[in-house]
């Protein structure tokens, strides 16, 4: 009891703390310089639609570069926590079958949520969506998969080499822009093309399908290095 | 209209917070930590947010010569890009480790882990 | 050109890649090749930027300019960070590559990304990338923990993800209000913006400061330093440390100079905490981490000094960091190669004498001894703090780091002197090579800090490279060693000899001569006596260069050396480890005061002569001369301060009892000279400090003499003897007149011919007999003659009768006395002369004469090479009783420059002064006269005396318990002790073992607030940033 009210005090006293961050907020009228030039200049420079896509993609690209790197390391560091001290799990108890119905549906409805997660991806820079929200559909496809077949085991190599592949890929067309373009992750290496097109915007679908693809891959192979745990 | 989610967002997070103080239990933990993350992802979002504005594509809707006066901030869009993704990530890394704990000792006390001090 | 971006790009393609690679030798590799790629690429830009003049360079990415797309930069700070953290990062791959093949490519993938990350940290400029590269080193960090066999480490997993969420927590609120309030993340966008946002920056500062481990928020890294592999331990420590670090810099130029005070607040707390709650610690690797915190904590507080510090901040800076990174590495290096946590266990290092040298070079580096860059660093910084007049924070930057030197070296004692426990080393060349390359890097550093310091370059210093060459030629045989050291020291001595003034050189024959000729008794050691010449020569040219020194940065550094090669010498004895510990961290003490003092005196002054010591006026000065006055006292152990001579120079070995007694000593009374010349008389707060000194002086006098005659132990007796003797000559300084400063001259010459002599000879009789109590000793006048003729000739010189030298050392003195003012402390001095009789005697009865020990019957004389210096003192003691005026007499007239009145005048053999007149040669011979007459009588009288054999007296009655107790010797001043006891009554080692068990018991009680649950940690951690925030808004 005395701990709980410990913990509220000090709650409490952050919030205090937080409060005039609250209280002194006072939304912006006009966009501040940096959102002002992205507004402004993004169509022309970059030729993507979707202004955020291209703060993801482009301008703050070294962030999302990261942000791919800390799903890659989360994922080995799953695998490594889950891999540490386990001596071979010899099958645990037999495991009753999935019904026909939801065997038959999953496999079903796996590849169009698959698909859908590619549409996500590869119009990023046009609609709303891209490679993390992209890569998420696809990999809620394989926990659909997973779920419906428990027993299936997932094939850990194809995640691997599709998570190598496209990290290895990115970090090329990171490196190519510094090269042939403006710098490290410019996306105009290709021609940035009309502003609207499936075609346009430079490297900037090729990136978010790549991110969508590697993503993907990571939580795949988190869901399925956590779903082998369940056999204890 | 901002302030209601500002707060709304600071309240998840202190809410989040006291749970993960107070809850012994590993997996408790982990989801109030997700609890406050979700709190910080509504700040970050109510911080961008401009009244009367639109989300910032450019379309038929918002051609490019008026965005600068027709859509909302995006760079707190691509933050929060960001900081959902590291959530995830640290949510599934959280999971692993309580996993692997359990394994350990077949609790999830919080309390049980405490060989390493002073 | 290389962009920095190879940096990122390379470890992260590395990192990718891996996952195609199958063999785990390949993929180990891969690594290695990648992380060298790194380390080549940021050397290259150390290059580039540190030689070769380039200019820093910004990178822009996406092709887009700052604020608009995240920029980098690389300067110097920036490369040279970078190439530590790739290095570590490679050497730590290597040093734990079994495990990273062991556990596959993942963790190689993990420890890629970390290192990139680090690298991130420090080159963005941008304040949402920055918290994305924190957040991919946190979650590296979990993943490289569980590298570990420990099992804990799981747990210290979690406690750290737990607390990383509430820092990441904390930091992206700041982030986004920041943006809001400045329009942008580009860091030096949010410099320039006009209004700062006050409280959101604050939780990005607090959040960066969380990551820098600060007290009390920091069980969790104390639980990963712990229980991670050490490899891992030593990237945390020095890698992440670093970037960490640089980062709470970038936000400090952000924020401006309001910042600039809680960041040392809170740094200074973290480094006086973290070095304190290190005392109980038995754990080496929890050790470390508490060490690694507090050095951190120090940085981070020269960070919130940089204000002050203006052009010499990256100096000072960097050279704490780089200590910090090279050593703390080093020794988590080290830490793998140890298979046991005690922090005895690491005595299995002395199977292998390099893994001691880099022991030793870690600790020195740490403790910031010279020549390594944390001295170059210290100085600096103290002089700057002092000029400012951060005093408070200069002392306790101080005590920190004595706090720090005080467990350091005692886990090196440990290491030198506990037995080894069962298992070994794991010597495997992938250890060996980072903590080799740790030590190269460690004297490289020494090199460059000393090139790029405003003062001399240490290791320029020919005896000091003299000294560090024996560590290359310890292969050698002792003989060989021993040649060369003498030829060294009587070569130096020879070369600087026109560049002594009379009183120098009355120092410079007794360090350098004199040390040469105590050397002789070294010949008696056989094999190859690994780590005796490295120390005794590192000694000696820290006194070379003393009385050499100029200025007070040569003559600081100079001190040090001289007290750090003294400290290894001495913890070379058998029992000598705690010993050699209170010396250190006495020394150490005493030098810190020396260096406040210096730097109080200096006030900014880059570089300031010693001699211009005499144009400080009140109210400074009286400060200044306090301060060095007890940094010297120290050394000569005055009363109070002299708990650790006895034991040190006990427990020493044979022939290194005379070098600390005879020759060390005069380092402090050398001080001490130079400190009275320059500063004459100061007044503090109506005392007369000189008066203060003369009262200190006659109770060392008294009380040491005292304490000797006490003792058993005839070691011990000459080490109190040694109290007395430099408390006569202290007294003769504070006289502050020229006859008393003749008879302290006197005392310097006699006391290292007598004491080094008696050391020698009782020395050589312990060697021979096992023993150095001495009721279990007597009689051996036959067996050994020539050491009781050597004793006997040193216990007259002592004694001041006539006719050896003692006597005109006596005489000056006396003439001394009579013209100084203050009669009390007089008499007490007059008194502890009869005192000195008592337990010389007991020297010269008790274990010479007497019955013969029935287990001593086969004794033999003392070695040769024991005997030969020893011999070499009875002649020197001889002639220098006849002829005093040959070294007096120049030292008189040179005097008579400094202190005017009342000297002596020469003529011929006489000697005249106001009160009367010494003829030596008169003397002598009438002495001589009456010794034959006398002699000659008493054979007469005794000439039908029978001769008894040792046996015949019959004891009858049964063994006691304790047999000693029916000696005659036993306890011999049993009477006296009943009378005057209360007088030796411990009271100063009392005193000083309350402070340090009182220091300890604090300690141990506050380090139970890290309870070990994730969630107290987490509850720390919030408490700190309420209670910072409070202490801001409080300001």
């Amino acid at each position: 009891m005395i701990r709980r009210a410990a913990a509220l005090a000090l709650i409490a006293a952050l919030g205090a703390l937080l409060l005039p961050l609250l209280l002194g907020y006072h939304p912006d009228e006009a966009l501040n310089l940096t959102a002002c030039y992205y507004a402004e200049r993004t169509a022309a420079d970059l030729g993507a639609a979707n202004i955020v896509t291209a703060i993801v993609v482009t301008y703050r690209g070294l962030d999302t570069l990261g942000e791919v790197t800390v799903l890659f390391l989360s994922a080995a560091v799953v695998g490594l926590v889950l891999a540490r001290g386990r001596t071979a799990t010899t099958g645990g108890r037999p495991r009753l079958p999935a019904g026909e119905l939801l065997t038959t549906g999953s496999r079903l409805l796996a590849p169009l949520i698959m698909l859908l997660g590619i549409y996500i991806f590869v119009n990023g820079h046009l609609t709303p969506g891209g490679g993390f929200q992209g890569g998420a559909v696809i990999a809620s496809g394989v926990l659909l998969l997973l779920l419906a077949e428990p027993g299936r085991r997932l094939g850990h190599r194809v995640i691997a080499l599709v998570e190598s592949l496209s990290g290895l890929a990115y970090v090329a067309i990171g490196v190519a822009g510094l090269v042939y373009a403006g710098g490290f992750l410019d996306n105009r290496i290709l021609p940035i093309g009309t502003l609207g097109e499936l075609a346009s915007a430079g490297a900037i679908p090729v990136i978010y399908s790549l991110i969508g693809l590697k993503v993907g891959a990571e939580f795949s192979s988190m869901l399925a290095n956590l779903s082998e745990t369940e056999e204890l | 209209m901002a302030h209601i989610a500002l707060a709304t967002g600071f309240l998840l997070f202190l809410i989040g917070l006291y749970g993960a103080l107070t809850n012994r239990n590993l997996l408790r933990m982990i989801v109030a930590f997700t609890v406050a993350d979700a709190g910080i992802n509504v700040v970050i979002v109510a911080v961008g947010h401009m009244r009367g504005r639109t989300a910032p594509i450019l379309d038929g809707a918002v051609p490019a010569a008026e965005a600068a006066s027709r859509i909302i901030d995006p760079v707190p869009q691509a933050l929060v890009l960001t900081a959902i993704v590291i959530g995830v990530g640290i949510t599934a890394l959280m999971l692993a480790y309580a996993y692997k704990l359990y394994e350990a000792r077949r609790s999830l006390d919080i309390g049980k882990f405490m060989e390493l001090k002073w | 050109m290389v962009s920095p971006l190879v940096l990122i790009a390379a470890p992260l393609a590395g990192a990718f890649l891996l996952g195609l690679v199958r063999c785990p030798r390949a993929a180990l590799a891969v690594t290695l090749a990648t992380l060298g790629l790194a380390a080549a690429a940021a050397g290259w830009w150390v290059w580039q930027l540190g030689w070769a003049g380039a200019e820093a360079v910004e990178v822009f990415t996406a092709g887009t300019p700052p604020p608009f797309a995240i920029a980098l930069r690389m300067g110097l700070p920036e490369a040279a960070l970078t190439l530590v953290i790739t290095l570590t990062g490679l050497l730590s791959a290597l040093h734990m590559q079994d495990n990273l093949a062991e556990t596959g490519h993942r963790a190689m993938a993990v420890l890629l990304v970390a290192v990139m990350a680090y690298c991130g940290i420090v080159l963005t400029r941008d304040l949402f990338n920055l918290f994305v590269f924190f957040e991919l080193a946190a979650i590296a960090t979990a993943g490289l923990i569980l590298l570990s066999a420990d099992a804990r480490a799981l747990g210290a997993g979690f406690k750290y993800l737990v607390v990383s969420q509430v820092i990441s927590a904390l930091l992206l609120i700041g982030i986004i209000f920041t943006y809001h309030a400045t329009g942008t993340l580009y860091l030096d966008g949010i410099a320039a913006a006009a209004a700062k946002p006050a409280l959101a920056f604050f939780l990005v500062f607090i959040a960066i400061a969380a990551e820098l481990k600060p007290f009390p928020a920091n069980g969790w890294a104390l639980d990963v330093y712990e229980s991670s592999h050490p490899a891992f331990s030593a990237l945390i420590s020095a890698a992440a440390g670093a970037a960490s670090l640089y980062a709470a810099d970038k936000l400090l130029t952000v924020g401006g100079p309001a910042w600039l005070p809680a960041a040392t607040a809170i740094g200074i707390v973290t480094f006086v905490a973290g070095n304190l709650l290190a005392l109980p610690q038995g754990n080496d690797r929890r050790l470390l981490g508490y060490s690694s915190v507090a050095q951190i904590g120090l940085v981070l507080a020269v960070a919130g000094q940089r204000d002050v510090l203006g052009e010499h901040y990256h100096f000072v800076a960097f050279g704490l960091l780089a200590s910090h990174a090279v050593a703390k590495a080093g020794l988590f290096w080290l830490s793998g190669m140890v298979a046991e946590r005690g922090l005895a266990a690491w005595a299995a290092l002395r199977a292998r004498p390099p893994l001691i040298f880099a022991f030793a070079t870690f600790v020195a580096m740490l403790a910031g001894l010279p020549p390594f860059p944390g001295f170059y660093a210290k100085w600096e910084l103290v002089r700057v703090l002092a000029a400012e007049g951060r005093l408070v924070l200069l002392g306790l930057i101080l005590f920190g780091a004595l706090l720090e030197a005080g467990y350091l070296f005692r886990w090196f004692g440990f290491a030198l002197k506990r037995e080894p426990s069962g298992e070994g080393l794991a010597c495997a060349p992938s250890k060996g090579i980072p903590v080799l390359a740790a030590v190269l890097a460690a004297w490289g550093l020494a090199w460059q800090w000393g090139d790029a310091s405003a003062q001399a370059n240490l290791l320029l210093g020919l005896p000091l490279l003299f000294a560090l060459a024996f560590v290359l030629l310890d292969w050698l045989p002792a003989w060989v060693k021993n040649t060369l050291a003498i030829a060294g020291l009587a070569a130096w001595f020879a070369l600087t000899l026109g560049q002594y003034d009379p009183l120098r050189l009355i120092f410079a024959v007794i360090m350098l001569a004199g040390g040469a000729v105590t050397l002789l008794a070294s010949y008696h050691a056989h094999g190859r006596r690994i780590g005796f010449y490295p120390s005794a020569m590192l000694m000696y040219a820290g006194l070379a260069q003393l009385i050499l020194a100029a200025d007070t940065f040569s003559f600081f550094a100079a001190w040090e050396i001289l007290t750090v090669g003294s400290y290894f010498l001495i913890l070379r004895g058998r029992h000598s480890e705690p010993h050699a510990l209170s010396y250190i961290v006495f020394s150490l003490g005493g030098a810190f005061l020396i260096l406040a003092g210096f730097a109080v005196a200096a006030d900014g002054a880059a570089s300031f002569a010693v001699a211009d010591l005499a144009t400080l006026a009140a109210p400074v000065a009286p400060w200044v001369f306090l301060m060095l006055a007890i940094g010297f006292m120290t050394k000569t152990a005055s009363i109070g301060l002299h708990v650790w001579l006895p034991g040190a120079h006990a427990e020493a070995e044979t022939d290194v009892s005379p070098m600390v007694s005879g020759i060390l000593l005069k380092a402090g009374l050398f001080g001490l000279a130079v400190l009275l010349l320059a500063m004459g008389r100061q007044k503090l707060g109506g005392i007369d400090l000189t008066l203060a000194m003369l009262w200190i002086g006659a109770a060392s006098a008294l009380l040491g003499n005292l304490m000797a005659i006490f003792q058993e132990d005839a070691k011990r007796l000459l080490a109190y003897s040694s109290i007395g003797q430099m408390g006569y000559a202290l007294f003769g300084l504070a006289m502050m007149n020229h006859l008393g400063w003749l008879m302290a001259l006197m005392f310097v010459i006699n006391h290292y011919i007598y004491k080094s002599m008696l050391f020698l000879a009782v020395g050589g009789v312990a060697k021979r007999t096992g023993t150095r109590d001495m009721y279990r000793m007597g009689g051996l006048i036959n067996l050994m003659p020539l050491s009781f003729i050597s004793v006997l000739v040193g216990i007259i010189a002592m004694s001041g009768v006539p006719p050896l030298s003692g006597f005109g050392g006596r005489w000056i003195f006396y003439n001394a006395l009579l013209t100084a003012e203050s009669r009390l402390p007089m008499i007490l001095i007059f008194f502890s002369g009869p005192i000195a009789f008592l337990y010389l005697f007991r020297l010269i009865h008790t274990i010479f004469l007497g019955q013969l020990k029935d287990e001593h019957r086969r004794v033999k004389e003392a070695p040769f090479w024991l005997m030969v210096p020893q011999m070499i003192y009875v002649v020197l003691l001889i002639a220098f009783a006849l002829v005093p005026g040959v070294a007096l007499r120049q030292v008189d007239g040179h005097l008579g420059g400094l202190l005017p009145a009342g000297g002596l005048s020469w003529d011929g053999l006489t000697i005249t002064s106001d009160f009367g007149y010494w003829n030596p040669v008169a003397i002598m011979v009438i002495v001589g006269i009456i010794f034959t007459t006398l002699f000659l009588w008493l054979v007469f009288v005794n000439r039908r005396a029978q001769k008894v054999k040792q046996f015949n007296i019959v004891f009858a009655a049964e063994r006691p318990f304790r047999p000693e107790t029916t000696h005659f010797a036993w306890n011999f001043f049993a009477p006296y002790r009943k009378a005057l006891g209360f007088l030796v009554q411990p009271v100063a080692t009392g005193f000083w073992n309350g402070i340090s068990g009182g220091l300890h018991a604090g300690a141990d009680f506050t380090r139970r607030l890290y309870t070990g649950n994730a969630q107290t940690y987490a509850v720390h951690l919030l408490v700190f940033v309420v209670a910072v925030h409070l202490f801001m808004t409080g300001m």
